[in-house]
Formats: C-alpha cells, structure tokens, sequence
C-alpha cells in the first residue's frame, strides 16, 4: 500500500484507490454484478439510501477502457462509497474473467491493510424455480463457523456446494487470514435482474449490520430496475460463463 | 452424409455462430426498429424445450409467439406503454420503444402442435414440444 497526498493506494494489477480515510474496523459491503444482479441492485439501494459518499475506486487494465458519466463527470465503473463505519465497493460493469482472481485478491488486501473487522459480499444464488418463490431466501457462506451467531435469524448457514467467482475467492483469502467474511446469497434468477432477490437481500443486511434500509423502493421500481438493468445483466451472464458460474448448480462429489 | 450436406450443416452453424456472437455484442436496444431484444434462456428437455424471457412492463395480452421454422421461434410482446431512452437518463438519444422482439433458434427441431406460454411475475415461460 502506497500514499501519494491524500490517496492510498493498492499495488498489483488491480489497485484500490482510497481517497478519504475511513474508520478502523469498518465493515467492507461488496456489490458485484454475478446471478441475478442482486447485488449491485442492493449495494445501490444501500448507498443511495444512506447517503453515501464516494471515497474511491478499483482501477486496472484488466478491466474495459471505459468511464460511467454521472452528472456529466466521468466515474470508474468500480467505486468505493462510505458512510460512518460501512463502505461499499460497487460495480457498474461486468467484472471480465480475467479480472476475478486478482480484483479478490485486491480488494481482500486492501481491506486487510486498512483495518477492516468483516468482509459482506453480496450476491445471488440461481434457483431454476425462481419463478414459483414468493420469497426468495437467503444463505450465508462463511469464512469462519464462528460467525454463524452473526447472520442468525437473517440467513440460513450454507454447509454444502460450489460456490465460483470473486467471492468465492475473497471468502478463501479471508479464511486463510483470520479476516471475517461472509457471502450472503439470496435465491434469485441465474440470467435475469432481480429486484425481489435485491430486496431479501437487503433486509438480511439489514438484520446482520443493524441498519433498516427501505426496501420498499425495489419493488415498487421491480420494472424500471429489470430494464435498467438488462445491459449489464447480458454481459454478465457471458463472463459468468467463462467462469463456470454454473457449477453453482453441482452437487459436490464428497460428504462429511 | 453426403459432402453437399456436410457444406450446408456448416454453412448453418457459421450462420448461427455469427448471430449468437452478433446478439451477445450488441446492446438489445434496436432503435431503427424501435424495439428490444429480451434476456432469454433456453433449456432443451427430453420431450420438450422450455424458453424463458424477461418482459418488463409487457401488456399480458400482447404476446405473440409463432414458430417460424422447424428450429426457429419468434416473440414479439408489446409494452404497456412507451420506453422513452431520455426518461431513463440518457440525453443524447431520443428513442422510444414499445415492442420486445426476438428470434431464437432452438437446440432442436420443434413442433408448433402442443406449444403453450405463460407469463408469471413478468417472466415469459414458453413450452414447446420437440420433434419426434
């Protein structure tokens, strides 16, 4: 980690770039685009409900040449928001296959260095009945069998399954670091933006963190939101299939 | 198989090669036309295929579903009202749609006979028989 003026920095092919300093012990919330966008669609209503601001960016050639303009200022598509003692790392791009290993990799570091005390990420879990789920449940997957007190009552403990991509590896880092992390996954479509999902998402952040955002705006905007989200859902999906997002749906081989 | 049946087989699967590539690069928004390409997914089972499509703000009542070849089905399903591109944020085109559109072609011939579809929590569910 290097520090040029106010702006910490990340080594690596993909860099964490920290412009205003945060908390020790702070909670980092990930909110990246995989099944079922769920979370990019609760990180986004998590930020924008508490108010939060942006206090930085993940940078790397590794990721498309491209800007998001937000009020005519160019943004990087992978932003860092804070607010007290929670920050938000969220993506407005699909994360290439090339990137997952090294953007994990970055960003566990980088919360390590900066005295994080827990790792959120939030994402879906494809069901292929989704359509018949009134209420879509949550899972947790956790670096430690400690912190199962943490999301009681707000998530159902995963013992058992595959899961793949830059949680994936973030949950393995933190477990060999002692860092706590947990993936909250939540029943969702594996193609398709998921508003019901975001919501059950966000009310089981809600529970683990104490925090009571409105979720009340993901369905009322369910359309708009799927829409919106078509986009980012198609290309996506094609990284997702570079990485076998898929075996998500496997049965491992082994027992006990 | 004869060479000329091998040519065209390959022939196809040039074709649909490019059209898959074609449909995974662009964005879906087909403004000469005015309509939208939805999100699908396409599942081949023992007796039937099941496609399904994400249709938000479609007018139940405006889904049409035709097979359009043996291995071939078009959707087209009209919204409840006008997608105007600057209502979403973007100011430097004037677009508006109404229509989803889309052709997809199927893992295996199909039959029309027997096909049914359903939309449910905005998810269109298409059932179509395969050929025998």
């Amino acid at each position: 980690m290097s520090k040029k003026g106010n702006v910490r920095e990340t080594s690596g092919p993909v860099r964490v770039l920290q412009r205003k300093p945060l908390p020790r012990k702070f909670t980092l919330m990930n909110a990246l685009p995989d099944v079922g966008l769920v979370g990019v669609v609760a990180g986004s209503q998590i930020v924008s409900s508490l108010g939060m601001k942006e206090i930085g960016a993940v940078e790397s050639a590794l990721f498309p040449p491209l800007v998001v303009l937000h009020d005519g200022v160019p943004k990087s598509p992978i932003r860092i928001f804070a607010k007290e003692s929670l920050a938000v790392i969220i993506a407005e791009t699909a994360i290439p296959a090339g990137a997952v290993y090294p953007i994990a990799e970055a960003i566990v570091s980088w919360a390590s260095s900066t005295g994080a005390k827990l790792v959120l990420s939030i994402g879906g879990m494809a069901v292929q009945n989704r359509q018949d789920i009134e209420s879509p449940k949550v899972f947790a997957a956790l670096s430690d069998k400690k912190l199962s007190r943490m999301v009681d009552g707000a998530a159902e403990v995963l013992g058992e399954g595959y899961i793949v991509g830059a949680y994936a590896i973030m949950l393995k880092r933190c477990a060999e670091i002692g860092l706590p992390a947990i993936a909250l996954l939540t029943q969702s479509y594996y193609n398709y933006p998921d508003p019901e999902a975001a919501a059950a998402a966000v009310k089981s952040v809600n529970k683990v963190l104490g925090l009571s955002v409105d979720t009340s705006e993901l369905l009322r905007k369910g359309e708009e939101i799927r829409l919106r989200g078509k986009d980012i859902m198609k290309r996506t999906q094609t990284e997702m299939a570079r990485i076998n997002k898929s075996q998500e749906y496997d049965v491992p081989p082994l027992y006990g | 198989m004869s060479k000329e049946r091998k040519k065209l087989d390959f022939s196809n699967y040039l074709k649909r090669t490019e059209q898959i590539t074609e449909r995974m690069l662009t964005s879906g928004w087909n403004e000469a036309c005015s309509t939208i390409e939805p999100l699908s997914d396409i599942i081949l089972g023992a007796s039937e295929v099941v496609v399904t499509m994400d249709l938000p703000y479609v007018d139940p009542n405006a889904v049409q579903v035709n097979v359009t070849a043996d291995d071939t089905i078009e959707v087209q399903a009209k919204t409840k009202h006008k997608i105007r591109l600057h209502e979403m944020g973007v100011k430097h085109r004037k677009s508006e749609f109404n229509l989803y559109h889309t052709v997809l072609h199927m893992p295996v011939p199909v039959n029309e006979e027997g096909m049914t579809h359903k939309l449910k929590r905005g998810i269109l569910e298409i059932h179509i028989p395969r050929q025998k």
